[in-house]
């Protein structure tokens, strides 16, 4: 697990390149203005990529923090 | 590597991409401010494009500006290249007309077909018109659409229409006017084809959500071309050859002169096609040597056929004799007076190639596989890459003629490496100095970014730095040819600076290394010092890894080693000028 929540933190580090390291696992979208809707697509796509799952862009609303994105990501790569 | 694989042997993923377009630049890095423009939303094409920019300009900051959404005839019309060094546009169905695309549902009404293909027509033209003015002051890379058209003509997929034949005959001919143009490159279709085949691109999911159409292994690949082409590396210079069973099938000693074979009806058409691609390389100005373990004689009596593809006055040396083929790889490079990363070394036995790459690690070193027709296939396509140039000039198809009359000046220059003024006095000599300003010579630029030897410093121009000095009037940029009674070397020397009253500072010159020993270099200096009536000249010198012959001739001139800085002055270097022999004429342009 500890594994995943790195590769994680590299994902949003290469999405919010301004964001500080100790702030990551903190973020989300009302603290980060730089998460907008571009952002939110970029994220969705290295996801995607870097765990080889499939996100439904318009079924995810709540991945609106890293905690959320935590979860949905563990969940999704224990169902495979 | 086959040149599809050439692209997605090295397909980044997204994550990857991110990091390296990320990546700070070095301090003190030149930017590269790209403009991409595309109807659609750049997104990651842009991340894929920079990452790859990244690879292929790894000591720039690369910058990327994009248009506006749907916008494309639209952006490139407004586009202002002041503050660009390139442009890199992205053609899609939709660009031409958004019922092209699936994101604008304006009908598909048979009635309606006419209207499409006269109105895509017309957004051709504005392409056309747009992307030429842009290439009178940028390097523009274009790609024409990647994607399949979508399923709104009447006919199946898979029968061709007059609808689609119009819309694919008015896109071959926008390729063909902007292919003439010397400042666009365009993007091969079937070289994207075989690096990402046709179903392997469309992402219609994102599309429809996002705007942003494409897969994302798709994208690195296509970003990955894209920045290739606007990288425009230098091709390699000389191919080195063995000769038994690699330019004809059969043992040479062995089989004799009429034993050998290249044909389909002794099943050796690998062979021939080895010979004429060898024999077109040559004629597009690559220098092709030999270098086989054989009886001189016996070569030389089988190049007498009539019947073999590659004449023998395509090639130059030939290396012939039973020692290492690595000496006469050494010996044949120091005939072209080229480096071995400028090379690419073929034979068919892997015990050969072993032995060349191992002299010289640098040399691409490949073994012919005469019975693996698909290898021998890959094989051509490669070399094709490593030497393709945009186009061919004057110069490369005098390289090979001045190389093989450079042949007897070497044995008149002797271990010394210069010549005697007996010599130079019966050469009958010619320099021609004349102005890259007037006529935007391409030939200018390529010598500055591909001369190692006799270069000032080293640094490299990119297009848009070479135009803007160009259009500087304060800039000058004097061109130097030279022919003698043993041939024409063409455009030989290039020199850029500026003038300050009556000093000259020279930020970049060079020398082809085919023009050493002729004194050529001391004509440029006193030509400057005439032409300006200069008192003393600035040079922006800096020691490179491989400009020994530069260093070694200010040595011979100042006793000393050149430092950063270095200036001459006049009285100095007329002091100790050697006899000149050269007939000199200034023409207006280069």
């Amino acid at each position: 697990m500890a594994e995943l929540d790195d590769r994680l933190v590299r994902c949003f580090a290469s999405v919010f390149p301004a964001l500080p390291p100790d702030q990551i696992r903190t973020a989300s979208v009302e603290s980060l203005p730089e998460w907008d809707s571009l952002a939110t697509v970029t994220l969705i796509a290295v996801l995607e990529q870097e765990f080889d799952i499939q996100i439904d862009l318009l079924g995810s609303p709540e991945l609106t923090s890293f905690e959320a994105v935590q979860n949905y990501v563990r969940a999704r790569v224990e169902q495979n | 590597m086959a040149a599809g694989k050439r692209f997605t042997a090295v397909n980044l993923n997204l994550l990857e991409a991110l990091e390296l377009s990320r990546k700070p630049a070095a301090d003190g890095a030149h930017p590269l401010r790209s403009f991409l423009a595309c109807g659609f939303t750049p997104l990651h094409l842009q991340t894929f494009l920079g990452a790859h920019l990244r690879e292929f300009f790894p000591e720039a900051r690369i910058e990327i500006k994009t248009g506006l959404y749907g916008d494309l005839a639209g952006s490139l019309e407004r586009l202002n290249a002041s503050g660009l060094d390139a442009l890199v546009a992205a053609v899609e169905w939709s660009d031409l007309d958004s019922r092209l695309g699936i994101r604008s549902l304006g009908g598909w009404q048979v009635s309606a077909f006419p209207e499409i293909i006269s109105s895509a027509r017309a957004q051709l033209s504005r392409l056309e018109r747009a992307l030429i003015a842009a290439a009178h002051s940028l390097p523009v890379v274009v790609s024409l659409p990647t994607l399949p058209l979508p399923p709104l003509f009447y006919t199946p997929s898979y029968l061709g229409s007059v609808e689609k034949a119009e819309l694919f005959s008015s896109l071959a001919n926008l390729a063909l006017t902007l292919s003439r143009e010397r400042g666009i490159r365009v993007l091969d279709s079937q070289a994207l084809e075989l690096a990402a085949p046709l179903n392997s691109r469309y992402d219609i999911k994102s599309e429809i959500l996002t705007g942003f159409p494409y897969k994302l292994p798709y994208t690195s690949t296509f970003a990955r071309m894209l920045a290739s082409l606007l990288s425009n590396r230098a091709p390699k210079k000389g191919l080195i050859t063995d000769l038994d069973d690699t330019v004809w099938a059969g043992i040479l000693g062995e089989v004799g002169v009429d034993g050998i074979n290249w044909t389909l009806e002794h099943h050796s058409q690998v062979h021939g096609l080895y010979q004429q691609f060898l024999s077109s390389l040559a004629s597009a100005g690559v220098l092709i040597g030999v270098a086989s373990k054989n009886d001189p004689a016996l070569v030389q009596e089988a190049f007498a056929r009539k019947d073999l593809l590659l004449n023998k006055e395509s090639v130059f040396p030939f290396e012939v004799h039973w020692k290492a083929k690595s000496e006469s790889v050494q010996r044949i490079l120091k005939l072209w007076n080229i480096g071995p990363e400028a090379v690419v070394f073929v034979d068919d036995s892997p015990m050969e190639v072993a032995e060349v790459q191992a002299a010289f690690p640098q040399m691409e070193c490949l073994v012919f596989k005469k019975d693996d027709y698909q290898a021998v296939w890959d094989t051509l396509v490669a070399l094709r890459d490593s030497f393709g140039k945009a186009s061919i000039s004057t110069e490369d198809s005098l390289r090979l003629e001045s190389l093989r009359n450079a042949a007897p000046l070497l044995d008149a220059f002797g271990q010394s490496g210069s010549a005697s003024d007996d010599f130079l006095k019966r050469a009958d000599s010619l320099i021609s100095f004349g102005s890259a300003k007037l006529d935007k010579d391409a030939r200018a630029l390529e010598l500055v970014n591909k001369t190692n030897q006799f270069n000032l410093n080293g640094v490299r121009f990119t297009e848009s730095d070479w135009s803007r000095m160009l259009s500087d009037p304060s800039s000058f940029v004097v061109v130097a040819s030279y022919r003698d009674k043993y041939g024409p070397l063409g455009k030989i020397a290039v020199i850029t600076g500026k003038v300050l009253e009556k000093r000259l500072h020279l930020n970049a010159w060079v020398m082809s290394c085919r023009a050493f020993s002729r004194r050529i270099e001391h004509h440029c200096l006193k030509y400057l010092f005439e032409k300006f009536s200069a008192d003393e000249i600035v040079f922006d010198f800096q020691t490179t890894p491989r400009n020994g012959p530069l260093q070694d001739f200010f040595v011979e001139l100042l006793a000393s080693p050149p430092q950063p800085g270095l200036t001459i002055s006049r009285t100095s270097f007329f002091a100790k000028l050697p006899p000149l022999f050269h007939n000199v004429e200034e023409k207006e342009n280069g």
